[in-house]
């Protein structure tokens, strides 16, 4: 017992000398380093190293490694990294790449070879990629000669430069010995991975910390910080605290969280667009929602202004199709503003007693913070108002993806989702939310909407390779789904990153699965 | 005491064959697999990317045949890759948090021991002083405070508030290893985990204290003129410490619990961090894998136990 009690006591002094003595000699990290929750938020993917497996992360993933072409930050247009500049044949079947004279972390010199190898590690779903049947289009890729790459297509896609901006350049001299198969699990991805940015990999502390440090030869100049850390993060709370300490620069921020951030000189709030469209996703196997007037009767029923300005205090803007975008959203269509008493009339009209009255509708969500569980309790009273008994479950994401992606669900569990779809930068990303030939299991059209006319719009917006026509189709689609409504849609929300006023030259966005886009790590700077 | 032991190993054996079977059963009930987990509905991913995935994975085998593989590789002394972490061996991630959780629940319960019995003392001794009052507020607040409550509040205040201590992690990121440096980011969630504990050890100790302080023998000590502070240290205190000692062994379940949150919290890289997010991200092999880990650490602590008393008792015999 007394040896108990003395180890006790010798733990507890250490433990008071620990906190009254490390302040003078663990302060912050160096000027020089940046320190950020780069992984934290809708768009991080913390622990992933393998952009091949990546569904996010691209923002932390973009800083070693680099794609041909990119986003501009504004993520409005595909821009050259790699590339400097590229040519397509007149029937769109042909792509020829003009690569920089750039140099890997090693030394050794990228070349198409390298594009050509990544390419067709991408395209092969046994490496684990999950780009593979995004470049299903592709047929051939070839190294013409060290800066020339020409990617043939088997059909014209008005994706492919979108994909491409996910295609992170690896070097073929370091991985081509490793079997396809083997790949995702060899060590290399996270022990000694070696890309083209303006950082390199330099260790990666088991979920605690990723340290990169600069690459004094980068083409583009040496970058003004000597390190960089993506510190790993529980939650974005965590990550807050950690920003409020002192210990990081920059993080995500959820919107409701922004107000410890408010008119605070020490930090610097940035807006972005989430690019994501929330709605209500009518289960079209449930008979309830056939009558077009119910799904107006929810669109009306549901006061979106009041909800923008007291849950996420004004940072949306209410959607009434997929988009909100200017050049996709075409004019005079319905606005659906609140109008209770017009829901009302509306299932009156279409007979909602009979169709189910009062009995419980399911809404099902993945959606588990407290905003949306604050928008879920608002829908829920404002429905109730006009007759509509919903029921709302929120549930974590692989709970979710088993109900709502089984090819024979229950439509019991989920009369209705509320959910969000990637709608940009490229707006044929709600394709496979909404096309009849994306219905489970064939892909993600949850809802299961099966509207031949808005399939056939989402297919010419699709196939149109000419992008000078390519607003007006998705104009087109913006028009159905608003009249037919195969959802009800909410809004986009903002997205928000909060970084300390001491970084200069820091670019980020809230980019949906964080990019990538031009972030030039390499001017990121710390003032003194 | 040998048979014994070996006999004890191989029942052991197969409870961690059976504990295999129960947890592999048990995840294949939940909702979800790895790959629904791996899907951001946000992010629009084809489906045939998926199924290839699955296949990758051999999650579309049968569960038997899923298993048999799992065994045989385990039998091996491989548990295979995390699934979120496909280039990370479960074994290696596993041993790799033990240390940390081990150092954070040791640290807890060290403070639980330390401050409970030395509050409870003080508590029973100057009854019904200002001290007694404070101490016992304290302590009904500590019962009463679940660890997610004093988790957060400790951080606001002592992280984010007084910027005295770190926020979370184990170590400065960036900076060489230092003992000052873990025992910085170390006192925060300990002392945190260990409140709740403290406070219990502190009721009981009181309680304990004041009825052995009204015996006989502690009365006669005082007539015989010892020095109080005797009294109370070696006739009083050896005697009162017997049920809190019983109640310490049974706390260290509560300090598990605890840890798992203290953890998610703090971002501490132990066992419940890698287990809440391994369950959140339906990585099989993991779970299976701290499961067994675990449960081969109380079999073998409790044949320990078992042959300890044994060794301390000559009345207990084993075999």
């Amino acid at each position: 017992m007394k040896r108990l009690q003395r180890l006790s006591s010798a733990i507890a002094l250490s433990a008071l000398m620990a906190t009254t003595v490390a302040p003078a000699f663990i302060g912050p990290a160096k000027a020089a380093t940046l320190s950020g929750g780069f992984d934290v938020g809708p768009g991080g993917f913390q622990g992933n190293f393998n952009p091949l497996a990546a569904t996010g992360g691209f923002t932390w993933l973009s800083v070693y490694f680099e794609p041909l072409v990119t986003y501009d930050a504004k993520l409005e247009k595909v821009v050259g990294q790699l590339a400097s500049s590229y040519e397509v044949s007149p029937d769109q079947l042909t792509y020829a790449f003009t690569l920089v004279d750039a140099k890997w972390h090693d030394g050794k010199p990228f070349t198409a070879k390298d594009a050509k190898f990544t390419i067709e590690l991408a395209k092969n779903a046994k490496t684990g990629s999950v780009l593979a049947a995004r470049l299903s289009a592709v047929s051939s890729v070839e190294a013409k000669d060290d800066n020339t790459l020409i990617i043939k297509l088997s059909a014209p896609s008005a994706s492919l430069m979108d994909t491409l901006t996910k295609v992170m350049m690896l070097p073929e001299h370091a991985l081509s010995q490793i079997p396809a198969d083997q790949l995702a699990k060899n060590t290399w991805w996270s022990t000694a991975p070696i890309g083209t940015g303006p950082f390199k990999f330099s260790k990666y502390v088991t979920d605690q910390y990723v340290e990169l440090v600069a690459n004094t030869d980068y083409r583009g100049g040496q970058p003004a910080l000597e390190k960089i850390i993506n510190r790993y993060f529980a939650n974005p709370a965590a990550a807050i605290a950690a920003l409020r300490a002192g210990e990081i620069q920059f993080t995500y921020v959820d919107s409701n969280d922004l107000k410890a951030f408010d008119n605070n000189k020490d930090f610097r709030v940035i807006e972005g667009n989430s690019f994501v469209v929330n709605y209500l996703g009518f289960n079209h196997d449930s008979p309830i929602w056939k009558d077009v007037r119910v799904r107006q009767a929810v669109m009306y029923a549901i006061n979106r202004d009041a909800i923008i300005q007291s849950l996420y205090g004004g940072a949306a803007e209410p959607a009434n199709c997929a988009y909100v975008a200017d050049q996709v959203v075409p004019k005079g269509i319905e606005t659906y503003a609140y109008d209770p008493e017009k829901a009302k009339q509306l299932l009156k009209d279409a007979g909602w007693d009979e169709i189910n009255g009062n009995k419980p509708v399911t809404l099902l969500t993945y959606y588990t913070t407290p905003l949306a569980a604050n928008v879920m309790a608002a829908v829920q009273a404002m429905l109730a108002q006009v007759g509509i008994n919903v029921t709302p479950r929120a549930v974590d994401t692989p709970t979710y993806n088993s109900i709502v992606l089984n090819p024979t669900p229950d439509v019991a569990q989920f009369q209705m989702v509320y959910a969000g779809l990637q709608n940009g930068p490229d707006p044929g990303s709600i394709n496979v939310g909404l096309n009849e030939k994306q219905i489970p299991p064939a892909g993600p059209n949850v809802a299961r909407v099966r509207m031949p006319v808005l399939t056939a719009a989402l297919d010419a917006a699709l196939g149109e390779t000419d992008a000078a026509k390519r607003s007006a189709r998705y104009q087109d689609v913006c028009k159905v789904m608003n009249k037919e409504l195969p959802w009800g849609p909410l809004w986009v929300a903002k997205r928000y990153g909060v970084a300390s006023a001491r970084l200069k030259d820091f670019i980020w966005t809230p980019a949906p699965g964080g990019g990538p886009y031009q972030a030039h790590p390499e001017k990121w700077a710390i003032a003194e | 005491m040998l048979r014994y032991s070996l006999r004890r190993l191989l029942i052991g054996v197969g409870m961690l064959l059976a504990l295999s079977v129960l947890i592999f059963a048990m995840l294949r009930l939940t909702p979800g697999d790895p790959i629904d987990a791996y899907i951001d509905p946000n992010i629009p991913m084809s489906s045939s990317d998926l199924a290839e995935l699955r296949a990758t994975l051999g999650l579309d085998q049968p569960l038997p045949v899923q298993y048999l593989g799992w065994l045989r590789q385990a039998l091996t002394g491989n548990l295979g890759y995390s699934i979120k972490r496909p280039d990370q061996p479960v074994l290696g991630l596993v041993l790799s948090r033990v240390g940390p959780t081990v150092l954070l629940m040791g640290s807890a319960i060290a403070i639980a021991i330390v401050a409970g019995i030395a509050t409870g003392v003080i508590s029973a001794v100057r009854r019904n002083s200002v001290a007694d009052l404070s101490l016992s507020v304290f302590a009904v607040t500590g019962i009463s405070s679940p660890p997610f409550l004093s988790a957060l509040v400790g951080l606001y205040l002592f992280s984010v508030y007084f910027n005295w201590m770190p926020s979370g992690g184990m170590l400065t990121p960036g900076q060489e290893f230092s003992i000052a440096d873990l025992l910085h980011h170390l006192i925060l969630p300990a002392t945190l985990l260990a409140v709740a504990q403290t406070a219990l050890i502190m009721r009981y100790m009181r309680a304990s204290m004041l009825e052995v302080l009204s015996q006989d023998y502690v009365r006669t000590a005082r007539a015989k003129g010892v020095f109080e502070f005797w009294v109370i240290t070696k006739h009083a205190l050896r005697n009162a410490l017997l049920p809190v000692i019983t109640l310490i062994g049974s706390t260290i379940g509560l300090a598990i619990g605890g840890a798992i949150f203290i953890e998610s919290v703090f971002n501490w890289p132990g066992m419940g961090l890698l287990m809440v997010d391994a369950v959140e991200g339906r990585d099989y092999p993991v779970i299976m894998g701290s499961t067994l880990v675990i449960g081969a650490c109380v079999i073998v602590v409790n044949l320990l136990t078992d042959l300890a008393y044994a060794v301390v008792d000559p009345r207990i015999k084993v075999g």
